[in-house]
């Protein structure tokens, strides 16, 4: 019997060994949002390059500053985070500059994403820390019955004429920036001068719209019983596809002050083991056939096919970080609770 | 004895432990069996039983909120409510407010579950009129200038397009309305409705916030302590969870679905059935050795068909202690049954084989002391015909026997006597006469041989035939006979050759007279076939101990002493040596 488990014994040990590969494969950790880096196109690359890759999945800007951070970028290669938050790996020196020469991709890319030095948050002293990978962006949606023409400017968010059909988005950072935008200041810098008046601005914004809703779900629940007119897209083509299904007509217009647009990015840690590979995986996911997977599976817009909704001309303001998170969201609490402007605005 | 004992023990052990093992297993199958399908009816009844709890407390959350909707229409209804917005001066309309305020306190006050009660205009884009708050344990009038624009509330502008009566039920959620005091990040619902004045029109509304937390624990009150309450919404975001983190993710940009942590609930989400029971044996989760059930709960507005799904979990354990008591009480039972099947098969064992043993019994005793026992052969069964055929066979086998003793018998008799006269033959004439010598050698008495042989025998024979001879043998013996005493032996040494055994002769003298008294029974004719016939014989005579000291000796002497009768012209008789005196 003892005799028999040690010969089966030595028989697993022996086809063990077999299926083991003759040396370790390089390994390749990337840090992604869920549908960034779907299995079959992974093992495409794996593959290709003769590596393994190792995918982890982070849902929330906050973990993934909190995995990155750790062991101070060590335990990953290569991650995705939109420019708004890139300025924050840039300055605690978290990620390391590209060569764009490994990435020959970023040719095909858009123009828009081909001027690097343009985008927000990504270059630093002319050297390129971070290459876009897909965006999407806030324009408007109307009722195409009730105006008779697109609207075009996010003023109409505040016109009388759509009082109580006006969907609005439940956020304090981006509601700031579109009042500032509209009384001529800059969407990201609020002078301390101007915040009470985009304060005020934002309660006329209040006492015009029908209510401030929160998920996609939601606004497409008022959209449809409350007959409304326009809708803030904080969710983009996403909302609009939602809209759609459920047999509204609908237009969706990027407005000439532009729209906001969060854009995520590939950047390589300062941690990363082999910076070629990392690269290499940038440029992949660069290729139409793995960026055209992304705009079919998730319905985000990549950087290479041009987006049916946001047209080569149409302005886009990618995210910014803003002079003043923490006083925006305080005053942004008065409002959506709807105290009066002379009870919590300093004369 | 040895073997009928361990035949005894063989058959009733073995058929008592076929009995046994039998009924062991039966009942042990018929438990099992039992135990099976009772933990399948009890694991069920315990599901459905939840599921009835769910539906209950489902009902009384309804229950509960149609109260609270009532106290809403009441304060829509009292004139002060109206009169508020028709105050013909700001003191009458300050004084109006005050007391509309004193009410709401009271009914605060009267209701823990509530934290919030306000009217609100549905001018002025909607504030805030008359507004108590929750404040901790003491209740707060909001004040004018505090008081808030509501009007893109959904509660707000949803109740405005109500009739008079009808309820607004908002989502659940948080409330992150700046300045609500108690109510102020705490999950909350509110119930409102429209207040309508005579003329029809719309003035505001009153809204009621209720503290969720409070809510469960009213429903919670009347459960055991071991069930957890759930609720989501109709997307399924967690709303009320055992564990407050997993509630209201949505408010922190992330969904915690229930359809997530209970798969089956999904087709709630979907609308699809109005609830669910199922069994989370295992699993990583928290709910894992759970028994959960759901029912998706009309909630609000029925055009809108929103909708909430309220869930209680029971551990398994609550369950299994059932069924494990069940198991104990079904071994027992198995135990007391496999017990009962022992002794039973001991007793029909015993029944079975008791009549074996029996019959055992008289079949060593009939081969042993042929002797016929008595059996069971009036039984009907198996056993009286087993009997039965025994004892026919046993009574035949003592007819055999007896037949066979006759035989035997008359083979012992026809070897030791003669044929033709019945007489003892020579075998059996030299064992008396040795057995008489024995005695006589004991006794010191003394016997005699007398040899007697026919006279001119052959002669008759050659004239008359083998017949006649053969009847004059006949004649001869049964003459010698008659002149014997009982206890002497007449034999037949075969031809023509008699001889006589005459035992324990206490006078010697006594034996001359015999011979004498056979020499005259000679000297008669006989009658054969109508034939007279003198047939003559000769005698010698030997004695004992005197003429020869054994058997042959004996016959030795008297056949010569017969032959000196014969040398003297036959029909007389001669003695050995010894002529006693006359």
């Amino acid at each position: 019997m003892l005799s028999f488990v040690c010969r089966l014994f030595a028989a697993l040990s022996v086809s063990l060994a077999l299926s083991l590969p003759a040396y370790a494969l390089e390994t390749l950790r990337v840090l992604a949002w869920p549908g960034y880096a779907d299995s079959d196109l992974v093992k495409v690359f794996e593959k290709r390059f003769d590596v393994h890759v190792e995918v982890s999945f982070i849902n929330s800007d906050d973990v993934l500053r909190e995995k990155i951070s750790t062991n101070h970028g060590g335990d990953f290669d290569v991650f995705a985070a939109n420019t708004a938050e890139m300025r924050h790996y840039i300055s605690r020196n978290l990620i390391v500059p590209l060569q764009l020469s490994n990435i020959p991709n970023t040719a095909h890319q858009l123009p828009r994403f081909r001027d690097l030095q343009a985008i927000p948050g990504i270059t630093r002293k002319g050297q390129v820390f971070a290459i876009p990978y897909t965006f999407s962006e806030m324009g408007l949606i109307y009722d195409r019955k009730q105006f008779r023409k697109a609207p075009t400017s996010m003023a109409a968010m505040w016109d009388s004429r759509y009082k109580g059909r006006v969907l609005a988005f439940d956020d304090s950072s981006h509601n700031f920036s579109i009042a500032s935008m509209l009384l001529g200041g800059s969407p990201f810098q609020i002078e301390d001068g101007q915040f009470n008046r985009v304060a005020e601005h934002l309660v006329e914004l209040r006492r015009n719209v029908l209510t401030f809703y929160t998920l996609p779900e939601e606004s497409v629940r008022l959209f449809r019983k409350h007959s409304a007119a326009l809708l803030f897209a904080n969710y983009g083509s996403q909302q609009l596809k939602l809209l759609r299904d459920a047999g509204a007509d609908v237009g969706y217009v990027i407005p000439r002050e532009g729209a906001l647009a969060w854009l995520d990015c590939w950047a390589i840690t300062r941690g990363v083991k082999n910076q070629r590979l990392a690269e290499s995986w940038i440029n992949y996911t660069l290729e139409a056939s793995v960026s055209g997977e992304l705009t079919r599976r998730q319905g985000l817009a990549n950087t290479i096919e041009a987006s049916p909704l946001a047209g080569n001309s149409d302005k886009i303001i990618w995210l910014k970080p803003v002079e003043n998170a923490q006083r925006r969201k305080v005053l942004w609490s008065h409002i959506i609770s709807g105290d009066l402007p002379e009870k919590f605005l300093a004369p | 004895m040895r073997f009928p004992d361990l035949m005894k023990l063989g058959i009733s052990f073995k058929l008592g432990i076929l009995l046994a093992t039998f009924g062991i297993l039966a009942t042990s199958l018929s438990g099992y069996y039992f135990y099976t399908s009772s933990r399948d009816m009890l694991t069920s009844a315990a599901e459905r039983d939840l599921l009835t709890a769910t539906q209950v407390v489902g009902r009384n959350m309804k229950i509960i909120i149609d109260v609270i909707a009532e106290d809403a229409q009441l304060l829509a209804a009292i004139p002060l409510a109206s009169n508020v917005f028709s105050s013909a001066d700001e003191l009458t309309a300050e004084r109006d407010k005050k007391l509309l305020a004193d009410t709401f306190t009271a009914m605060l006050s009267a209701h823990p579950e509530y934290f919030q009660i306000r009217l609100i205009s549905t001018s002025q884009h909607g504030l805030e009129l008359v507004r108590v708050d929750r404040n901790g344990k003491r209740m707060t009038r909001v004040l004018a200038g505090n008081l808030q624009e509501k009007a893109h509330y959904p509660y707000v502008f949803d109740t405005f397009r109500l009739a008079r009566g009808d309820i607004y039920l908002s989502d659940i959620s948080i409330n992150h309305e700046k300045g609500a005091h108690s109510g102020l990040n705490k999950p909350t619902v509110t119930v409102s409705t429209p207040v309508i004045a005579r003329n029809g029109k719309r003035l505001g509304l009153i809204v009621i916030n209720i503290d969720l937390n409070g809510l469960s624990k009213i429903l919670k009150g009347n459960l055991p302590s071991s069930y957890q309450l759930y609720l989501s919404n109709q997307w399924g975001d967690f709303l009320i969870h055992p564990d407050d983190t997993q509630t209201f993710g949505f408010d922190q940009g992330k969904r915690i679905l229930i359809q997530d942590s209970f798969e089956p609930v999904s087709a709630l989400v979907q609308g699809k059935g109005m609830n669910v029971v199922m069994n989370i044996d295992e699993g990583p989760q928290k709910q894992a050795g759970h028994v959960a059930a759901f029912v998706r709960l009309p909630f609000g507005d029925t055009i809108e068909k929103r909708f909430v799904i309220l869930g209680l979990a029971q551990p398994l354990e609550n369950i299994t202690r059932e069924t494990s008591r069940l198991s104990f009480d079904t071994i027992k039972i198995i135990l007391a049954f496999s017990g009962l099947a022992l002794i039973l098969s001991a007793l029909v064992s015993r029944i079975v084989t008791g009549p074996l043993n029996a019959m055992v019994r008289a079949i060593n005793r009939f081969s042993k002391e042929r002797v016929i026992s008595t059996l069971p052969l009036n039984r009907n069964d198996e056993f009286g015909l087993l009997s039965r055929s025994f004892h026919d066979m046993q009574t035949e086998i003592m007819a055999h026997l007896s037949e066979l003793n006759e035989s035997r018998k008359a083979l012992d008799h026809l070897a030791r006597h003669d044929t033709l006269t019945g007489l003892p033959n020579r075998r059996m004439f030299f064992d008396r006469l040795e057995h008489a010598i024995a005695t006589s050698r004991r006794s010191g008495k003394k016997l005699a041989v007398l040899f007697v042989d026919m006279d001119s025998f052959k002669e008759i024979n050659d004239t008359f035939g083998h017949a006649v001879g053969d009847r004059v043998l006949i004649n001869v013996a049964i003459l010698l006979k008659s002149a014997m005493r009982e206890a002497d032996t007449v034999a037949r040494l075969g031809g023509d050759e008699f001889v006589i055994l005459l035992d324990t002769i206490d006078d010697p003298r006594h034996v001359k007279t015999i011979v004498l008294k056979l020499h005259d029974l000679f000297q008669n004719t006989m009658q054969i076939d109508g034939r007279d016939l003198q047939v003559h014989a000769s005698i010698g005579v030997a004695i004992f101990p005197r003429d020869g000291k054994d058997a042959d000796e004996l016959m030795q002497y008297s056949d010569q002493a017969m032959y000196n009768s014969k040398k003297v012209g036959g029909n007389t008789s001669s003695f050995k040596a010894f002529v006693p005196e006359e």
